[in-house]
């Protein structure tokens, strides 16, 4: 038994403290402001007080912590990207995931299940082996495998997905996992606000100050902050912010749709990913198959959903899973994904001095959450962009160097 | 299902659109610096608000410009490019 | 036991006929009409199910799909809800949840060591240390879940149907159906919903021991099904509302997506169960649940019973068991205030015992918590929700009736994006702002009283008219008159809490007092980290309550907490029902039928299906497509081109057209000419390829690749519109069938049936000619993208199979033969001609590929140049280069996609790679360092298994015969 538990069981008065400090007022001035109380700013706050003992920090959430897009992804982890930066950044992730729940001391239901890229055509296993080759390369255990393996690890699956669009292999990644969203906010919360870091929620940001190209202060709902340092970790709502500091980015709002589905007795134990068919499915701890589709076809800066989402998505589990027929959704919902163009993140410095960028997360944000917040702190702190992030900056757009990730999505039909 | 009017062939539903981005001004490229070309071609007008953007009737192949509140999602005007509306008041008044 | 009442005046089953089902293993009958819970329940059948996470024996809560209490599985389908499904004979059913059985449920051990499992547990256990969680993992993966997938259930797509109307009605209670009948009148189309098998709503069984009100039913009912205004849909649940009021309507054959031009929610209320110790046992239910067992189905809901109540559907509930002849031990009253109305007179007056100002502090449970045995009231404190328990009274009972609230059903308006208020004299959230278009009437508006309701329906109507565009008066909204219909907190606190709030989850008050207490004091965190609401009924009956109990934790008006936000679907829907027919909408060429019968391994290009070779009996994929190469340079091959995109540009300015489109300068292009085009994004990045060929001064004819044509035409059609040129552009795509003959022996073939000189000095590479085949009008045009002896022929779409089938036998002696679009590839490669999209990807720009001599940089302007002058200052990273492996490699097989490698470096990639019988050994292309490019030079590259294999840089075209 998990000894852990034996203390609820011995009565009394329910003793375990708040995960973090109600505050309601802030102080005068902080050395640096985080803006955006999800999975990255938190995680931000956590290694800014970590690792360079920076605890004046205040957190600035308009709603409540993990109530964005942390709490509306798929909860997917994986590191197979296409290029060797993108990689390692991720492979950085995956690693401080693993370790995640005994350093935060709770239990992200961090499950390494192993993921895999369906492919429907040749086109689309060739870049399946671009991906392969790159993350063998980078040490990354990611390799091509063909049907037999793939029927192995899911025998339930119909493999000519009813016909319509047979399945000619995958990218098998190893270290693919799921894990429990909410928790890593909380988790990021307390340990940031066990050192001081003050996480204030229905706190919104209403104003930058800049003066001679440099931070001075935040306008809030709660009143005016000075500070030096700003960091935007807000995803959807990063061109709001932006606006606020003049600082042109070429990310466009999206929203991404997801459903849930009643609780089943678990079988699916891996993680599928069809690019062709825009599925990816898991099973969650609770039973039910967490599912997620592409973006919306148009910008839009809101959480709503639509019925065009959930039929199209259903129809291919559907041809993937024909038994699911009459298996239920129980709930669809929206997240604003702040997509980039080269499908990678904007990461580091700005032109604008004490303003830190951690945007352009599309649909990638909730795995790198533990390096995001780990170089965005490094980068607050040394006023230098970490060397992971060096690729993601934000004046590559400028420089006409773009990251290749777009490469693989734009190749093969 | 959202529903949009095509300026030619009237309100349709959203599946038979498609969305062409944001309708941008491009500078003159024999005067525009190289850092103003580049922002041009990477960065977009992206904050909410209302926008002139792009849209495509797939049946019937009929561009138009919709302008749009990307917050709200409500569609305030949807007209051909070569008949904005300022031209139509003036056509009706002549 | 049967608990079967006499007939009651409109019951909803069929007595003449009845039911044969099994419920694990044990037989039993019911009638036609009964849900599966109703027919279990005459049988006198009380434990259902096992709930969620502590197992423990479960019963009926609402009867109406706001709980999952009851869920069973047939065998073949599961999470079937019991409460709602019709039973149909021959059914054997089973609990779902359960090992052993529902009665003896090994697992129900789970709810003695409940207090180990606190709020949030698993998020604070089982992680230490870290190489135990995977097997703790398993043992809470085990845990999981309802019902047990049935991995041979059939595929079941179900229809999908669009209706549309004036007004939508959602649920066909008193208020939905007055405004159907208002609108009706009003000369409004109207589809009213609703998900039970009758119209009625609470008219269907709310009686209180009398059924005068049963003739407003008839009444309504009788005249809705007159009118022709009026489409009736019943067993219909409006799933979500969605953007322009479209709901899609489900049934048990499908969805029917309803796009109204208003909407009315009358979608009424669900009872809210008071919270107290053991409140989940069998036997203890709603009032409302308890009502709908007798008046639908003729079922008494227990023997002896309890009502505990806060508002006045108690006292109306306990005439109603009385009149059910159900024997009622007392009525508690969890309010003390004194006023009495006729109901509670009447009941007095029947002797009933009615104690003012009580709780129920507990069920009394019976061995093995199957049931209840009797329930201990106790005097109530509201302000600080305890009981007591010195005064408690032991009442005998097998059954307790719960009547203290409503919340309102206002999933869809919440959707839709309604605001709400808290009214204090109703203790519920009520509509203060609602979108163009929507509306409420009835309890969900919060109008209770009967008359009202059916008043609130009219109310909506005129609304809906006048958005409409009438004129009618404007009616208002009538004030709650009387007690609250709702307890502003029904909670009985109890040291050994199990007073469930979310019966889906098992969430205890205290799991909420806990959780505000480590800081998950919002509504949304709270929901997150306790999972009230997120189970499969989605907080019908545990959302208020939650809410109420943070409201007081915080010592907050409830109106401060607000609510969670609704999102689709208000009863969990089918993923067949959602997905249904679903389509793989394809092209396929006139030539299609033959290739298919020639043996043709189709593949998908863009929505085309083509032939990528021909399949031969005892030969590998890769033997035939080298075979098919090999009669391309030996003799002659032809393949169907159909599928490429032609646009016609016409009109004075098509030239200057083409010359901003593309790359090149076709100004001073020659009539029966072709040249090769180039297009670039703005980016300067490659997007596609193809040729144009001008058919006269003021007309060209361009083709584009086949999967990239719709995206390529769409942005002409786009360009025109901004350059305002004079130029019509007409998309010739499905017009014309293309056959591209390729090979040495073409001219032999096509000179025996085409109408004009061929030979190479009549028509060299790069003209074209209008000519007939058979009669039939053809353009020949010479492309060398496969062969230098090629002529890709173009001819009416109708006649592309003749033409086909006349080459076919005009090439019989040279021993012509089809080719597919792998053998293509391989053709173009030995020409070293890159493909977009295989041979470049989404970021490859001109300079990459060095295709330097497509640009005219000369030009004022095309598309992408001004982007190129400034990629054009910075250095290369990579480019593409021709490569061959050496004639006598006998390592392991490049491929496409393998990397790169320079002193552990990736350089760049194999984008094309296959052997070449025509050179005799391996050729491809790669991108490679720039300072790899040079001709001769040698690069690694790295094979799947990890070898390397030696590649020399070479000069295009690797096959140069002819």
């Amino acid at each position: 038994m998990a000894y852990q538990l034996l203390k609820y069981a011995l009565g009394g008065e329910y003793k375990e403290p708040r995960f973090f400090r109600d505050c309601q007022t802030p102080k005068k001035s902080y050395d640096a402001v985080i803006i955006g109380g999800g999975g990255h700013g938190l995680a931000a706050a956590y290694y800014l007080a970590k690792d360079h003992g920076i605890t004046n920090v205040a957190v600035l959430e308009k709603g409540y912590i993990g109530g964005g897009n942390t709490g509306r992804n798929t909860t997917i982890v994986r590191s197979n990207y296409l290029t060797p930066d993108g990689v390692n950044f991720y492979d950085a992730s995956v690693k401080l995931f693993e370790g995640l729940s005994t350093e935060l001391d709770i239990n992200l239901f961090y499950s390494n299940r192993g993921h895999f890229t369906l492919a429907h055509s040749e086109s689309a296993m060739r870049t399946m082996r671009w991906r392969a080759e790159v993350n063998k390369h980078v040490g990354v255990k990611s390799r091509v495998v063909g049907t037999d393996e793939i029927a192995k690890a899911c025998p339930q699956m119909d493999l000519s997905c009813s016909g319509k669009s047979p399945i000619q292999g995958a990218l098998y990644h190893e270290p693919g996992s799921i894990a429990r969203h909410d928790a890593v906010a909380w988790g990021y919360a307390r340990g940031a606000d066990s050192m001081g870091v003050e996480i204030f929620q229905n706190t919104e940001v209403q104003g930058i100050d800049i003066k001679d190209g440099k931070v001075q202060g935040v306008h809030t709902s709660r009143g005016y902050i000075l500070t030096g340092k700003v960091l935007s970790a807000v995803a959807g709502f990063t061109p709001r912010i932006c606006k606020m500091v003049d600082l042109k980015t070429p990310i466009v709002i999206h929203p991404l749709q997801a459903c849930v589905s009643e609780p089943m007795k678990p079988w699916l134990d891996t993680i599928l990913v069809s690019g062709s068919l825009h599925v990816y499915v898991s099973q969650s701890s609770r039973g039910e198959l967490v599912m997620g589709s592409s973006l919306d076809p148009y910008e839009f800066h809101s959480t709503r959903s639509t019925f065009d989402f959930v039929e199209g998505l259903t129809s291919h589990i559907v041809d993937m899973f024909p038994f699911l027929s009459n298996v239920k959704i129980v709930r669809q919902w929206a997240g604003m994904a702040d997509i980039t163009p080269d499908f990678a993140p904007i990461m580091g410095m700005t032109p604008i001095k004490g303003f830190y960028l951690d945007a352009g997360w599309g649909t990638w944000g909730f795995k790198a959450t533990p390096i995001s917040g780990k170089t965005m702190a490094h980068t607050l702190a040394n006023d230098k962009a970490h060397d992971l992030i060096h690729s993601f900056r934000l004046s590559r757009f400028e420089e006409y160097e773009l990251t290749g990730e777009k490469g693989a999505a734009s190749v093969g039909h | 299902m959202k529903l949009l009017k095509c300026p030619i062939n009237g309100t349709r539903p959203l599946s038979e659109f498609i969305f062409g981005g944001e309708w941008r001004d491009m500078p003159n490229p024999d005067t525009s610096s190289d850092l103003e070309w580049a922002s041009y071609v990477h960065y977009r007008d992206n904050a909410p608000g209302i926008k002139k953007e792009w849209w495509y009737h797939s049946p019937s192949g009929t561009w138009f410009i919709a302008e749009r509140n990307t917050l709200t999602d409500e569609v305030l005007a949807t007209y051909l490019y070569s008949n904005p509306p300022a031209t139509n008041v003036e056509e009706q008044s002549a | 036991m049967s608990m079967r009442l006499p007939k009651q005046v409109g019951e909803w089953i069929n007595r003449n006929k009845k039911i044969r089902f099994s419920f694990e293993g044990q037989e039993y009958t019911g009638y036609e009409g009964d849900t599966i819970t109703s027919a279990l329940l005459a049988a006198g059948v009380k434990v259902l199910g096992r709930s969620f996470k502590y197992h423990r024996p479960r019963g009926v809560l609402s009867l109406a799909n706001h709980d999952i209490n009851a869920l069973v599985t047939d065998g073949v389908d599961t999470n079937i809800r019991a409460d709602v499904t019709t039973l149909t004979d021959g059914m054997q059913l089973k609990a779902v949840n359960t090992d052993g059985g529902v009665i003896k449920d090994k697992r129900k051990y789970i709810d003695s060591i409940s207090p180990l499992l606190p709020v949030g547990f698993y998020y604070k256990a089982f992680h230490k240390p870290a190489r135990l969680f995977p097997f703790w993992e398993k043992v809470i993966r085990k845990a999981a879940g309802l019902g047990i997938v049935n991995f041979n259930y059939p595929r079941i797509n179900k229809r999908k149907l669009n209706d549309f109307c004036d007004v939508l009605v959602i649920g066909a209670g008193p208020s939905g159906l007055s405004a159907a009948l208002s609108a009706a009148s009003n000369g409004l189309k109207v589809i009213l919903v609703d998900e039970n098998q009758h119209l009625g709503g609470s008219l269907t069984y709310d009686f209180a021991g009398e059924v005068a009100s049963r003739k407003t039913l008839i009444d309504l009912v009788e005249k809705v099904s007159a009118s022709l205004n009026i489409k009736v849909y019943t067993g219909a649940y409006a799933a979500g509302y969605y953007q322009d009021h479209m709901v899609p309507v489900v049934r048990a054959d499908g969805i029917t997506k309803v796009r109204a031009k208003a909407v009315i929610a009358a979608t009424g209320a669900f009872e809210q169960p008071p919270v107290f110790h053991n409140n989940d046992l069998p036997g203890v239910m709603l009032g409302s649940a308890a009502q709908r067992m007798m008046y639908r189905y003729g079922v008494k809901p227990f023997n002896k019973g309890v009502i505990v109540t806060a508002n006045a559907y108690g006292y109306r509930v306990a005439l109603d068991l009385l009149q059910a002849g159900v024997n009622v031990s007392a009525l508690v009253d969890m309010r003390a205030e004194d006023k009495q109305d006729a109901h509670a007179l009447e009941l007095a007056n029947k002797g009933i015992q009615i104690y003012k100002g009580y709780c129920v502090y507990e069920a009394l449970p019976s061995k093995g918590k199957l049931g209840v045995v009797g329930a201990l009231v106790c005097p109530y404190d509201p302000l600080t929700a305890t009981a007591d328990v010195k005064k408690a009274v032991k009442l005998e009972c097998d059954g307790i009736a719960m009547s203290a609230g409503w919340a309102p059903a206002g999933a869809l308006l919440y959707q839709s994006g309604m605001g709400v208020v808290y009214n204090n004299n109703i203790q519920q959230f009520v509509p203060n702002r609602l979108p163009k278009g929507v509306f409420a009437a009835g309890r969900v508006n919060g109008v209770f009283d009967l008359e009202a309701r059916v008043n609130d329906g009219l109310r909506a109507v005129a609304e809906v008219v006048n958005f409409l565009g009438g004129a009618v008066k404007a009616l208002s909204v009538e004030t709650h008159k009387g007690p609250s219909p709702s307890h502003p907190y029904p909670f009985v606190h109890h040291p050994k809490g199990k007073n469930f709030v979310d019966f889906d989850e098992d969430i205890q008050i205290k799991d909420f007092i806990n959780a505000a207490k480590e800081g998950f004091d919002n509504i949304e965190l709270m929901k997150r980290f306790t999972t009230v609401g997120m189970g499969p009924s989605q907080g019908k009956h545990s959302n208020m309550n939650a809410i109420r109990i943070l409201a007081k934790i915080r010592n907050f008006p409830v109106e401060k907490i607000g609510s969670t936000t609704a999102r689709p679907f208000f009863h969990p829907t089918p993923m067949g029902h959602l997905g249904g027919r679903s389509f793989h909408a394809h092209r396929l060429t006139a030539i299609h039928a033959w290739h298919q019968a020639a043996g043709a391994a189709f593949v998908d290009v863009g929505a085309w299906s083509r032939p990528a070779y021909y399949q031969k009996a005892g030969l590998s994929k890769e033997e035939t497509v080298q075979q098919e190469s090999l009669a391309v340079r030996l003799s002659v091959g032809m393949i169907d081109s159909s599928t490429l995109g032609k646009v016609e540009v016409c009109g004075p300015d098509a030239a200057e057209f083409l010359e901003r489109f593309y790359t090149g300068i076709y100004a001073d292009q020659k009539v029966a000419r072709s040249r090769y085009v180039m297009l670039l994004d703005e980016l300067g990045v490659m997007v596609d390829d193809g040729i144009a060929t001008r058919l006269s001064q003021d007309k060209f004819f361009v083709t584009i690749s086949t999967a990239n044509a719709p995206m390529v035409y769409r942005e002409m059609q786009r360009c025109l519109q901004v350059w305002k040129l004079n130029v019509t552009l007409i998309n010739v795509t499905s017009a014309y069938g293309v056959i591209n003959v390729a090979g040495p022996k073409a001219y032999q073939v096509l000179r025996k049936v085409v109408s004009i000189d061929l030979s190479e000095d009549a028509l060299p590479v790069g003209r074209s000619a209008e000519a007939k085949i058979s009669g039939v009008p053809v353009r020949i045009v010479r492309a060398a993208f496969v062969a230098k002896q090629a002529y890709e022929v173009y001819m009416p779409t109708g006649y592309a199979l003749s033409i086909w089938k006349l080459l076919l036998e005009s090439g019989k002696n040279e021993g012509i033969r089809p080719f597919g679009t792998d053998t293509q590839r391989l053709l173009r490669l030995e020409l070293g001609h890159p493909l977009p999209g295989i041979d470049t990807d989404g970021l490859t720009n001109p300079f990459e590929m060095r295709a330097d001599q497509a640009l005219e940089m000369g030009k004022p302007f095309f598309i992408g140049k001004r982007s190129l002058e400034i990629i054009s200052k910075k250095p290369l990273n990579k480019v593409l280069v021709p490569f061959v492996l050496a004639a006598d490699y006998k390592g392991e097989m490049p491929q496409d996609c393998n990397l790169v490698i320079e002193s552990g470096v990736i350089k760049g990639r194999v984008t094309s790679i296959g052997f070449s019988p025509s050179v005799g050994c391996v050729v491809g292309l790669a991108y490679v360092a720039p300072h790899q490019a040079e001709l001769g030079s040698v690069f690694e590259i790295r094979t799947d298994n990890g070898k390397t294999a030696k590649a020399t840089v070479v000069q295009a075209p690797f096959f140069n015969a002819e």
